[in-house]
């Protein structure tokens, strides 16, 4: 069970939030104008993909994955993002909605409930996909003796 | 081989890519770029897989500027990436952990979890849909009644159950904390197998298939079985700067392809050596193609073409070929006069006339010794 208060948790769901719910959010906390200062300015980057191959289990590159992190300090909290793709704003709003929870802004029951929809989501996604890749799941008959 | 620049006007310059960028637009309605991420996803992934940078959105913006082709595209995806700074390397998945969408072993009918063949046309005809033509936004598995199959399943590698049963080579495992990085440090011969498998995962599919069929066309030894090929996603997992947790950040779509090769008739104990395909995207030419030459180049033969690393990696990048190609079409007007007063001055001091035949006055040396006029 994913726990949008947990830190690293959170971090994954903002990852796979859209773009326009992290935007809306980060709006809602800046609209009072609390201080907040850019740590880390959102650009794009390049995060080198390693994976063990499974025999001689030897680690190789694979290749690199575009993403795009962000980190703000926003009334005191920290807070940190990486959005996957070439996604500016969604990464500042992503890092300014990961820091309000860890601050915990006004906005946070609501950022939360959001998250936890994303999570819900995401695993619904994830379990009509692989039924329906079962779906396509086969017996193969060899047919011996059969002309 | 001698290079001197030319001037020839931007503004005309300008006027080439305009001409390009009109015959694009064309009289047609322009292309989304989603649109092409969405339905032209083999495109896309043959230009991630490439240009060794998985961007899916910019991927397909690539193939629209490329007007479709590939290797241009995964040029431009290169160019790009040059231009970033590296946030770190991931941490070092399994590719056990991927969540397959298709998995087709054959080698084994009964293999542990199944046979899932996921979104195929395998077994169907290469005939043209005449549907298509005026589209069909029907989806065809809307009215499929699935049955909620749970979370995911881990499906057993197929190379693990000949492991267990001791019939799988056991190379001595590999003193390898770091990979070697290809991109920034240049692949010195004998490459390690870790700069292969990079290599050949952002090889140009065309070559890789090429080389690859080389080996099974008897232009090598390596005639595999393959154990698995999977479809799925591979999750990218970063260090949380915060927690130090291990925290996904996104997950790559990849093909993935396991070969076993008997060597039965070369060691004193009879097993499977093996072949090991991944690359980005749904591509299983190209993880095949790469599964094969894994296992050619283990066998380090200078005979075959497929065998021999450095041939191999030095002619399967796309960016690589596709730069001293195309650069040919480019001036070399200071290359070839030299070329051709040599030529002129031969043909001169041999007593050749303009229509080839030997002056009459001068007896000509022949041009190569021991030619003669019937070669």
């Amino acid at each position: 069970m994913v726990d949008p208060y947990d830190r690293s948790d959170r971090f994954e769901l903002i990852a796979a939030c859209e773009g326009g719910t992290l935007a809306r959010f980060a709006n809602d906390v800046l609209a009072d104008d609390p201080p907040l200062s850019v740590r880390q300015e959102p650009r794009p980057q390049l995060v080198m993909q390693q994976v063990r191959e499974p025999v001689e289990r030897r680690p190789f590159n694979l290749g690199e994955v575009l993403v795009t992190p962000a980190e703000v300090e926003l009334d005191g909290a920290r807070g940190f993002a990486m959005l996957p793709g070439k996604r500016e704003r969604a990464a500042l709003s992503g890092a300014i909605v990961d820091a309000a929870v860890a601050g915990d802004h006004e906005a946070t029951p609501d950022i939360v409930a959001a998250l936890e929809a994303v999570a819900d989501s995401e695993r619904d996604q994830r379990r009509r996909a692989w039924a329906e890749s079962k779906h396509t799941a086969v017996d193969f008959q060899t047919m011996e003796g059969e002309e | 081989m001698g290079y001197v620049a030319v001037t020839a006007g931007e503004e005309l310059i300008e006027r080439a890519a305009d001409l390009f960028e009109s015959q694009r637009i064309g009289d047609s309605e322009d292309v989304d770029v989603d649109q092409i991420r969405d339905q032209f996803g083999r495109l896309t992934a043959q230009a991630m897989g490439e240009g060794g940078l998985y961007a899916p959105r910019l991927a397909a913006l690539a193939v629209k500027q490329a007007q479709g082709d590939a290797v241009e595209a995964a040029f431009l995806l290169r160019a790009y990436r040059s231009t970033l700074e590296r946030f770190d390397e991931s941490v070092t998945v399994e590719p056990s952990e991927m969540i397959a969408s298709r998995r087709v072993s054959p080698a084994f009918k009964d293999v542990p979890g199944g046979q899932i063949l996921g979104a195929t046309k395998d077994y169907t005809q290469r005939l043209l849909d005449f549907d298509l033509v005026d589209g069909d936004p029907t989806d065809p598995t809307e009215d499929w009644d699935v049955e909620d199959a749970g979370e995911p399943e881990r499906l057993t590698n197929v190379t693990e159950l000949l492991r267990e049963e001791g019939l799988l080579h056991e190379p001595t495992a590999p003193d390898v904390e770091e990979p070697n990085d290809t991109t920034r440090e240049s692949v010195t011969h004998p490459p390690e197998r870790d700069e292969v498998l990079q290599e050949l995962a952002r090889g140009e599919t065309g070559a890789v298939t090429a080389l690859g069929y080389s080996a099974l066309r008897g232009y090598g030894q390596v005639h595999p079985t393959l154990a698995e090929v999977r479809v799925g996603d591979l999750p990218v997992r970063i260090e949380h700067p915060y927690t130090g947790d291990d925290v996904t950040v996104a997950h790559t779509r990849v093909t993935e392809s396991e070969a076993v090769v008997p060597v039965y008739e070369k060691r004193e104990d009879p097993q499977f050596a093996f072949g090991y395909g991944l690359t980005f995207g749904r591509n299983e030419r190209k993880a095949i193609g790469m599964t094969i030459l894994d296992a050619s180049i283990q066998l380090d033969g200078e005979a075959e073409p497929a065998e021999d690393a450095e041939f191999v990696l030095d002619t399967v990048d796309g960016m690589d070929a596709f730069g001293f190609i195309e650069h040919l079409k480019l001036p070399h007007y200071v290359t070839f006069q030299s070329i051709l007063d040599r030529i002129r001055a031969i043909r001169e001091r041999q007593g050749l006339r303009e229509d080839g035949r030997v002056d009459d006055e001068q007896p000509a040396e022949p041009a190569v010794a021991g030619a003669s006029d019937d070669d």
